[in-house]
């Protein structure tokens, strides 16, 4: 037996895909005891909210993470909407799935990509980010900018998709359904990818949700809950998908491997779902409505009354995001009174610290990274 | 097409649970009433008012009765002008998901159409209007549901409301060694550009200092 003691690892650490610390206390290789420390880059973003019109929170929420800016914008955008009663043109409803899932894309790549590196793999930060510029490039294309696009609006989209979107579009997804059978070719065969990730980091469905964690962790633990039908939003109703799911090979529930898994099959279904809702927008896709158009963008109220509240429940690319708003503030209710973030990592994170205890130091890195944990989002 | 729960499975779960909250706690004063949200597919959910001393009672008869098994999101908001028996108000987001462990390779697969009773998905919004006080309060959900324990610790970092029996309560956003009393989204704190507007006339901000320079933060 000998001496335990705390190891500090972070705020810079490779483990930790962020600025946070994690303390876990050791026995020899085994972990005893592990301490969450978050808030190294809190930025107020729910204060300077309170002092922002509707439309200039939405880089704000762009913000919140940037690898799935996207996301997070249209989770805001919902909560503003339920708040200001805005109505959403159906173009406007494809265009935002498509955004999003595209996203979606973009975000689980960057989780592989990152991922890899942390268990030996370096082949595999270098493809996935190969991949990823493609969807970067095609929400660039709608957006203007690489990575923080303030896209949507109250009531809309800021533009329509471009004459040649669509082709480009199928073109990328159909090249990266191949490309994800390529993923699989190069894990799945790996001595070293299945060592390192099966038998590890287990956590139940139940014993997750109760702590508050969702989105694909939740998934792999054999059950598919997805609050893109449980609490439905947009169009996701009248577009080809199904909710990805993972068997877990034990009674303790979801181990490392089944998440890598489940966010493998989530990519698949993106797809699915892009290559569907392309197909079905209405109006067309190789038309281009002007920005402003009445297909992508309804006038929307910009004053929200005192005692008024809006609350999104949305499906971001880690877990459930919500929004919670609160109409009448300042300028006669032209900003809201409070903004309210719900984070799924920011649960998360302390949840996978404690689901560490019992493992070996090296299981660390594995473990924290198969939640796919993001610190901007985290901290706000 | 993609499974997804219909507007009739919501409405009716929507007011069945209504009903459950209003049969068993209308003696204590807790009232319920179903909601529609006016975004999104624009369903129903189900609101519930409730005093800071009955919350605990709620919450327990909510996880272990009406199958409540996701806390998501716990909001703090101080109202300094408001009518003194709501000086601060808490807002809890609470689910209903069908959410079960699964044997060994296996999965559930749920079809939203197809789902009944206590298996629709439902949401719940829990308003806890405490009156104006120095010291706001309510009893904590921590050992209910794991998912209130950063939760509510945010709030009182952020906000500065005290959640009873909570226990290792400490600050998670702010830094630690944060002044025992500063809690920024509380409404007396404002940031340095409070109007937008101002920003255009001083924008490298030597010119400004923050409204409450002076006081304790």
């Amino acid at each position: 037996m000998m001496a335990e003691m705390w190891i500090t690892m972070g705020p810079q650490h490779p483990m930790t895909h962020g600025l946070w610390t994690l303390r876990v206390k050791v026995d020899g290789e085994t972990v005893t005891d592990t301490e969450a420390e978050l808030g190294y880059i809190h930025r107020g973003v729910e204060k300077i909210c309170e002092s922002r019109d509707f439309t200039q929170i939405t880089p704000y929420c762009d913000r919140l993470c940037y690898v799935s800016a996207m996301t997070w914008a249209h989770s805001y955008i919902m909560a503003a909407e339920d708040l200001l009663e805005a109505e959403v043109p159906e173009r406007a409803e494809y265009i935002r799935l498509m955004a999003a899932e595209i996203q979606r894309l973009a975000s689980h790549l960057m989780w592989l990509g990152a991922f890899g590196p942390d268990i030996g793999n370096l082949t595999l930060m270098t493809w996935c980010l190969r991949d990823r510029e493609m969807f970067l490039d095609l929400l660039q294309e709608l957006g203007g900018s690489r990575m923080h696009y303030n896209f949507p609006r109250v009531g809309g989209v800021k533009r329509d998709i471009p004459i040649g979107w669509a082709d480009r579009l199928r073109a990328k997804i159909k090249l990266f359904e191949h490309r994800i059978d390529e993923y699989e070719m190069l894990l799945d065969e790996s001595t070293i990818w299945l060592v390192r990730l099966q038998g590890v980091g287990y956590a139940t469905a139940e014993d997750q949700l109760n702590e508050g964690v969702t989105g694909p962790n939740i998934r792999a633990a054999g059950v598919n809950t997805d609050a893109r039908w449980t609490n439905p939003y947009s169009v996701y109703d009248q577009v080809d998908w199904e909710p990805a799911v993972e068997k877990p090979t034990s009674v303790k529930g979801a181990d490392c491997y089944d998440r890598y898994r489940v966010r493998m099959e989530e990519m698949r279904q993106s797809c699915r779902m892009i290559l569907d809702a392309i197909e079905k927008i209405p109006g067309g896709s190789n038309t281009h409505y002007s920005p402003g158009d009445e297909m992508i963008l309804t006038k929307a109220p910009t004053r929200a009354p005192e005692g008024a509240t809006g609350t999104s429940t949305y499906e971001c690319t880690r877990g459930v995001s919500q929004f919670y708003l609160q109409g009448g503030g300042d300028g006669r209710g032209k900003h809201p009174y409070r903004v309210s973030i719900r984070s799924p990592m920011f649960i998360t994170i302390p949840y996978v610290a404690k689901t560490m205890i019992g493992y070996k130091v090296a299981d660390i890195p594995a473990i924290m990274g198969s939640f796919d944990p993001c610190i901007g989002e985290t901290d706000r | 097409m993609g499974t997804t729960i219909t507007a009739k499975q919501n409405s009716k779960a929507a007011s069945a649970a209504v009903s459950a909250v209003n049969d068993r706690f209308s003696d204590a004063g807790i009232v319920a009433e179903v909601i529609a949200h006016s975004a999104g597919k624009k369903y129903e959910f189900v609101r519930i008012t409730c005093a800071p001393a009955q919350w605990r009672a709620l919450a327990k008869w909510l996880a272990s009765e009406a199958g409540v098994n996701y806390c998501g999101m716990i909001t703090g908001t101080h109202f300094p002008e408001g009518p003194s028996e709501r000086g601060w108000e808490v807002a809890v987001h609470l689910y209903r998901w069908p959410i079960a462990n699964v044997a060994p390779h296996t999965c559930t697969i749920h079809v939203g159409e197809k789902l009944t009773g206590d298996d629709i998905p439902i949401e719940y919004e829990v308003f806890i209007p405490i009156e104006k006080t120095e010291s706001p309060s309510v009893p904590s959900v921590q050992d209910i549901w794991g998912g209130a324990d950063w939760n509510e610790k945010e709030t009182w970092d952020l906000v500065g409301i005290d959640f009873e029996g909570h226990v290792n309560m400490h600050r998670v956003l702010n830094p630690h060694d944060s002044p025992d009393e500063f809690h920024p989204l509380q409404r007396q704190h404002k940031i340095r550009y409070h109007d937008f507007n101002e920003m255009y006339d001083d924008p490298q901000g030597f010119g400004r200092k923050p409204v409450d320079e002076g006081r304790v933060k």
